[in-house]
């Protein structure tokens, strides 16, 4: 149940099966994202796989004596590009590999293009989804409803991405959806016809307990992608963007060239991995540490390496004295502008009445901190937007509800229309009517004693008071109580034991917060493994796009489309210098294409 | 405990637990296992594994539980935190995702195609080969023509009014024109020519590989037609001026299209480019690297441990060599770079970009591998180090060597020990019962001081020891000696500690059982002098230990319900103790054995010092009494106390204990395995054989049938004690169920605290029994 070495054992499969020699891969756009996720540029260099070609750009070179791995997706574009590049084969042999399903029509197809008999492979690989966390993928899908429906075409994508994923993992799941959404209907059934229909694929050795697709909907809890975040992973994601990996630093004042676009992946840099669910405030420590462990390392200038053994040592740390300095400047760099930004945007304020927004039933002392916040200039117009998005969907149907005045706050603060806009999209998107269960206030005897103590003992950390609902969903999932009144199965056929695989798919994005649930339930349930997908992995703005989706509003959408990951550039590569001596040579920070 | 079962035969020392093997040491039961077994059924081997993973990390809490409830059952505690905090990189191994083949449906598909294909690409050539087979230049074009028309069939004139190609009219002047391949007609414009050399080249080439296809009496003619033909094109320029096109062929453009792509192919089999030559040689460097580097390494390691295995110049031989191929890989990977880029015009971007990769990984692989290189000791060094490792190899033959000794004896006392059953009419079955002469020899060369080892624990000593060996190995700067053997030490003194405690448990123990035995010493004398056995009797009628058969009807079973639950504990305890302690005698198998010459067994035989061996049959007793069925005769024990103590309790016996602790059930086993045996043997349990067993123990005190009551009465100091009678016996009972119920409410909280609740249950019975005999007894005594 680990989606990213799912994934990376099926590109490492079709590498090997290719047998010696130099190769490219063949990618379409999405397959670029989905193997950029978890293979870096120097770990696959290393199986002999030097270029890296999209499937659909013009002016590749014909090299013969080069063999081609097709990693695509089976749309009907790749199939005329492939027949194309059959028609005229590029490259000596030709391995082809579909991320999902494909018609027998389409094999039929390209094997009458393949008359120079090039083709040496044709297999179906489920890697059909983006791995962002060991348990956590994204289909990197945004606006995938139209209304309350689905967008059919986003429909039959997300279906494919879940069945590669069940493939992926081999397992043959029940369905449980949230009764409340339509849309987790549809998918469910979606999904259940596919299985049905490719039985044979299904067909793994049987487990004990069978393992649990739940389906959710975002708009049972909208209030969690809009809060700030304080974990390192979800921080980045909120305040800078991660997009495949990628982190776009451009933006930052003064930044170094090289450092314009990082990558922090947990597979190969060790302080990430070690860091990513640490909150802010760790991190500061830590990164702390790692200055002080490199400042030691460091070799000093000044120091003259006196005898050779000095000058042995230096060449042999050398290296990685490199490689550090790399994750040093790079994790340096992007905490160093979280934290302005932190400042700049009063985000620690913000953030403190975000979570008492969402956590606390005080309506005055919450109505108060949001005015008090409004009139704050340093609190940005998004921030101010959204602290009366968090107001009107927790005090919808409050008797001195006072969101006409909020809203006035917010003309007088100059915040723009489109913002304005939002928050009545939010309360239509996830208000009180369209929830199928209470975010706010608890609904049984335990849940109202639990905040009771909890009230009574203070809270540790005021800004990570937030449970994303998910967790009580989970929580009673895995006990065996969820109610199946609200979150019926699908089919028949019932559990009857406690869940021990879970995927949880949300409809309409995972957010990190949960991503970080989910991990702490994996590590503190043993016996139980939870994978977490979502159409998109959130941060509050892509939240906004989606709903401004909904709204079908015609403005140009603020955020810019996801960009694709495009295959770099040659000289946008770190060039190894021809004339470089291999020991001298720098250490190799990680890549990625 | 499932061996409690099994009554077959029962041995101990260094077995393998494959075959049964028995080694003589603990060295050797592994590289027996390693080399024997390695790749035998993995459940054996996960027992046998975590038998030496626990020796080797001791009371390492956080071992997987692996194999049989009885060598784990002491940490059963520790184990549900391994499986504590999941992490999402630990879950099960897992394998590759669903996949699906469509290549053999693609293969029907494209065969079925193909055909088509290769053989219009066939037909096309046969016939090239057929119009390039004669003289051309020689032949009247009328009788060229005739030739043409014989190949293909063409086209009749008036059924093609305009050009397929390009749709224009034909006329006089737009004349038609036909293909000599395929017989069809074009205009003037959209006719293609074949030239003689490229019809050779297509022709040549294809004999090879498509020999199957074209009829094997047409390939001499096409051989000896080409070169005709291609003499002919040379000499004959002048026909090309008077636009006969003789030495051409006329065709169409889709013939020429597929012959285009034929000649294509045909070139890319026979070339092979610069990049390739060179990238294949830079992989065989790479796989020289692969090769090479790990024996390098291997060596460089074995050379820096001051090992003799390799020589130092081999090994600076292997660098040298190693090295060179860097520079190779290094060389190769520039000239692949540079490929090229003086060309006019400059190579494909991506071409640039293929070699930019190439020398990129390259550069990778040299850093990666090129700086794991260690580097080797100079000649001085070397030296040093070598010095050392001879020391480092002196001790540890040492402890080899002692190890060895300590296994040698075992046996003997495992020889005597089935002797002793074997005379007992018990455990025939096992190797045929040697004499009990036999037993006297294994006894002899152990005699030694018996008083050293009764003050002295082992274990202290040892530490001592090690605290004396970091301080020498402190000043000769030996810093990771210094630190295994801090480790060693800290685990000593946990080991300690935890004796300590078990001594304190077992002391009062023996103390009970050594009373059991005297009294039941005293009845074997009852059987002979009847009047004393009265008062005997009298003493023993209190007592649950007296196995004689004779006096179970009689003896009160007041105490059984208390003492059942506590022989539960105590095998609990034992179970638990020894196993951690074996992991300790892995550790330190010589300080053990070391001093074990001195320890208990050695008593010399001597009346005086008879207290000695009365003592371990106690424990024996002791021993016996873990058995649930607790139905052992008690003369059996008196023999296998000698060779078996508890393992519990190392400090009096550590040197035969550190030998079958490695296999602390063992013991048990052969208790267990006694005493069915015992029970239908003892119906008759003489008196009188018991006596016999002591004197076959103790070789050197003749067997004085008259009077070993008196001998123990007088000699033993344990006896004055018992001899004060049963009033004696129960305060140390009341002590003993005090310690117990401690012990089980330790367990309770322990059981608790890892959630094991069915072991929660059974001990607060256990618990409760104990309690109530306590009160029981306190009533009784007051």
């Amino acid at each position: 149940m680990n989606v990213v070495f799912a994934v990376k054992q099926y590109i490492s499969k079709m590498i090997e099966d290719s047998g010696p020699g130099m190769k490219v891969l063949l990618m379409d756009k999405e397959t670029t994202g989905i193997v950029s996720m978890v293979y870096t540029q120097s770990e696959i260099l290393q199986k002999e796989v030097y270029l890296f070609e999209r499937i659909d750009s013009q002016n590749r070179e014909i090299m013969k004596h080069l063999k081609a791995i097709c990693f695509l997706r089976p749309t009907k574009e790749n199939v005329d590009y492939l027949i194309q590049e059959l028609r005229r084969p590029k490259y000596s042999i030709y391995f082809i590999y579909f991320s999902n399903v494909i018609s027998k029509s389409d094999v039929k197809s390209l094997a009458e293009a393949d008359e120079q008999e090039v083709v040496a492979e044709v297999q179906e690989f489920y890697g059909d989804y983006i791995a962002v966390n060991p348990h956590l993928f994204s289909l990197n899908i945004l606006g995938c409803c139209q209304g309350r429906n689905w967008d059919p075409v986003q429909l039959s994508r997300t279906t494919q991405g879940l069945t590669a994923l069940l493939l992926s993992l081999k397992k043959c799941p029940m369905i449980r959806y949230q009764l409340s959404s339509e849309a987790a209907k549809r998918l469910a059934e979606c999904v259940k016809q596919v299985i049905t229909k490719e039985y044979e694929l299904f067909e793994f050795r049987r487990t004990e307990v069978p393992p649990l697709l739940l389906i959710l909907d975002r708009c049972d809890d909208a209030i969690t992608p809009l809060l700030n975040q304080w974990t390192y992973q979800a921080m980045v994601h909120e305040l800078l963007g991660i997009n495949n990996n990628r982190i776009d630093l451009s933006r930052v004042p003064g930044i170094s060239k090289d450092l314009r676009e990082v990558v922090l992946s947990a597979e190969n840099d060790e302080f990430y991995a070690n860091n990513m669910y640490l909150n802010f405030a760790e991190i500061g420590s830590n990164i702390k540490n790692l200055m002080e462990d490199f400042q030691k390392k460091k070799p000093k200038e000044q120091q003259k390496l006196e005898s050779i053994a000095d000058m042995k040592a230096f060449v042999e740390n050398y290296p990685q004295f490199k490689k550090m300095s790399g994750t040093v400047s790079k994790h340096v760099t992007v905490v160093g502008e979280l934290s302005r930004l932190v400042s700049e945007r009063n985000l620690l304020e913000v953030s403190e009445v975000e979570q008492e927004l969402a956590c606390q039933n005080d309506h005055s002392s919450a109505l108060q901190n949001v005015k008090r916040l409004l009139q704050n200039p340093k609190v940005t117009e998004f921030d101010a937007a959204r602290l009366v998005m968090l107001y009107a969907l927790h005090y919808e149907r409050h008797s001195s509800n006072s969101l006409p005045g909020l809203m006035m706050d917010l003309r007088n603060k100059g915040v723009s229309e489109k913002y304005r806009k939002l928050v009545s999209a939010v309360v239509e998107y996830g208000g009180k009517r369209v929830r199928g269960s209470d975010l706010f206030s608890p609904k049984d005897a335990v849940a109202i004693t639990k905040q009771f103590l909890k009230g009574l003992k203070g809270v540790e950390n005021v800004y990570t008071q937030h449970q994303p609902f998910l967790h009580e969903t989970l929580d009673h999932l895995i006990k065996g109580k969820l109610k199946e009144n609200l979150y019926p199965y699908l089919g028949p056929s019932t559990l009857r034991d406690r869940p021990q695989d879970i995927i949880v798919f949300i409809i309409g994005g995972a957010t990190y917060e949960e991503a970080l649930t989910v991990y702490n339930l994996n590590r503190t349930t043993p016996g139980v493994r939870i994978v977490l997908g979502g159409t998109t992995v959130h941060n509050t703005k892509r939240q906004r796009t989606r709903q401004r989706h909904k709204q079908r509003e015609k403005q140009a959408p603020y955020e810019e489309p996801d960009r694709g990951l495009n295959l770099r550039t040659p000289g946008s590569l770190p060039e190894p210098e021809a004339d470089t001596q291999p020991l001298s040579h720098p250490g190799v920070p990680p890549l990625e294409f | 405990m499932a061996s409690l079962d099994d009554p077959g035969e029962v041995r101990e020392g260094f077995l393998c637990p494959l075959c049964l093997k028995n080694l003589q040491s603990f060295y050797q039961l592994q590289s027996h296992y390693e080399e024997e077994h390695s790749g035998e059924d993995r459940d054996v081997k996960g027992q046998i594994k975590s038998l030496v993973q626990k020796a080797k990390k001791a009371k390492n809490r956080l071992l997987k539980r692996e194999g049989d409830d009885r060598v784990e059952s002491g940490t059963q505690g520790y184990e549900s935190f391994s499986y504590g905090g999941v992490d999402p990189y630990m879950w099960e191994p897992q394998e590759l995702g669903a996949v699906r083949s469509h290549l053999s449906d693609f293969k029907k598909h494209r065969a079925a195609r193909i055909d088509h294909y290769v053989v219009e690409v066939n037909k096309l050539i046969i016939r090239l080969e057929k119009l390039t087979a004669f003289d051309r230049t020689n032949t009247e074009s009328a009788k060229i023509r005739a030739i043409e028309k014989s190949v293909v069939p063409w086209v009749n004139d008036q059924d093609v009014p305009f050009c397929p190609d390009c749709g224009n009219k034909f006329s006089i002047r737009n004349r038609r024109h036909h293909c000599r391949l395929c017989g069809s007609i074009m205009c003037k414009k959209c006719m293609e020519l074949i030239s003689l050399p490229f019809a050779n080249k297509l022709t040549s080439a294809s004999k090879d590989s498509l020999s199957t296809h074209t009829s094997p009496s047409q390939s001499p003619n096409s051989v000896h037609g080409s070169r005709r033909g291609s003499i002919s094109s040379v000499s004959s320029v002048s026909s090309v001026l008077d636009e006969k096109d003789d030495d051409r062929i006329r065709c169409c453009t889709h013939c020429k299209d597929t012959l285009l792509k034929r000649e294509q192919q045909i070139d890319e089999k026979e070339h092979t480019p610069d990049i390739v030559k060179l990238y294949e040689k830079l992989r065989l460097c790479m796989e020289k690297v692969d090769q090479k580097a790990p024996e390098y390494i291997k060596m460089a390691a074995s050379l820096n441990a001051g090992e003799t295995t390799y020589s130092l110049e081999h090994a600076g031989d292997l660098r040298v060599e190693v090295q060179k191929v860097y520079e190779l890989i290094d060389a190769l990977s520039k000239k692949i770079l540079t490929l090229g880029l003086n060309q006019d015009p400059p190579p494909h971007p991506n071409t640039l970009r293929l070699q930019k990769m190439i020398r990129y990984s390259a550069t990778l692989f040299v850093q990666e591998k090129l700086l794991g290189l260690m580097s080797l000791p100079t000649r001085e060094q070397f030296e040093e180090l070598k010095k050392k490792r001879k020391q480092e190899m002196e001790r540890k033959r040492i402890l080899e060597r002692q190890a060895v000794l300590e296994s040698q004896r075992r046996l003997e006392e495992r020889r005597s020990d089935l002797a002793s059953h074997a005379a007992n009419g018990e455990v025939v079955s096992l190797r045929g019962g040697p004499a009990p002469l036999r037993k006297a020899e294994g006894w002899l060369p152990l005699s030694g001081s018996q008083g050293q080892s009764e003050d002295s624990d082992p274990l202290l000593q040892q530490i001592h020891n090690i605290t004396s060996f970091i301080r020498q190995a402190k000043a000769a700067g030996r810093t990771d000696e210094v630190r295994t053997l801090q480790e060693n030490l800290r685990q000593l003194q946990d080991e300690y500690d935890q004796q300590q405690t078990e001594k304190a448990i077992e002391l009062s123990r023996r103390q009970a059982e050594e009373e059991d035995l005297q009294r039941e010493q005293l009845q074997m004398l009852c059987e002979r002098e009847w009047e004393r056995e009265r008062e005997q009797f009298r003493a023993v009628s209190l007592h649950t230990r007296t196995r004689s058969l004779d006096f179970r009807e009689i003896r009160p079973f007041q105490l059984e319900p208390g003492r059942e639950p506590r022989t539960h504990l105590a095998c609990a305890l034992d179970l638990g103790f020894s196993s951690v302690q074996s992991s300790t005698a892995v550790e330190t198998p010589s300080p053990l054995s070391a001093l074990e010459p001195v320890s208990v067994w050695s008593g010399p035989p001597a009346l005086g010092q008879e207290s000695f061996p009365q003592s371990t049959v106690l424990q024996q007793n002791e021993l016996a009494s873990l058995n649930p069925f607790d139905e052992e005769d008690a003369s059996s024990p008196t023999a296998e106390g000698t060779s078996s103590p508890p393992a519990a309790e190392p400090s009096f016996g550590p040197s035969a204990r550190s030998l079958k602790e490695y296999n602390p059930f063992e013991e048990e086993e052969e208790a267990v395995a006694g005493n069915p045996f015992a029970n239908p043997d003892s119906p008759a349990p003489n008196p009188f054989d018991e006596e016999d067993e002591h004197p076959h123990q103790r070789p050197s005190s003749p067997p004085v049938p008259g009077n070993p009551f008196e001998e123990a009465t007088c000699t033993n100091p344990f006896e004055m004690d018992s001899d004060s009678g049963p009033e004696g016996e129960e305060p140390i009972e009341e002590e003993l169920l005090l310690q117990q119920i401690d012990n089980i409410k330790a367990y309770i909280f322990d059981a608790k605290q890892c959630g094991r609740l069915d072991e929660v249950e059974v001990l607060t019975e256990n618990l409760r029994e104990l309690k109530r005999t306590l009160a029981k007894q306190k009533g009784g005594t007051d």
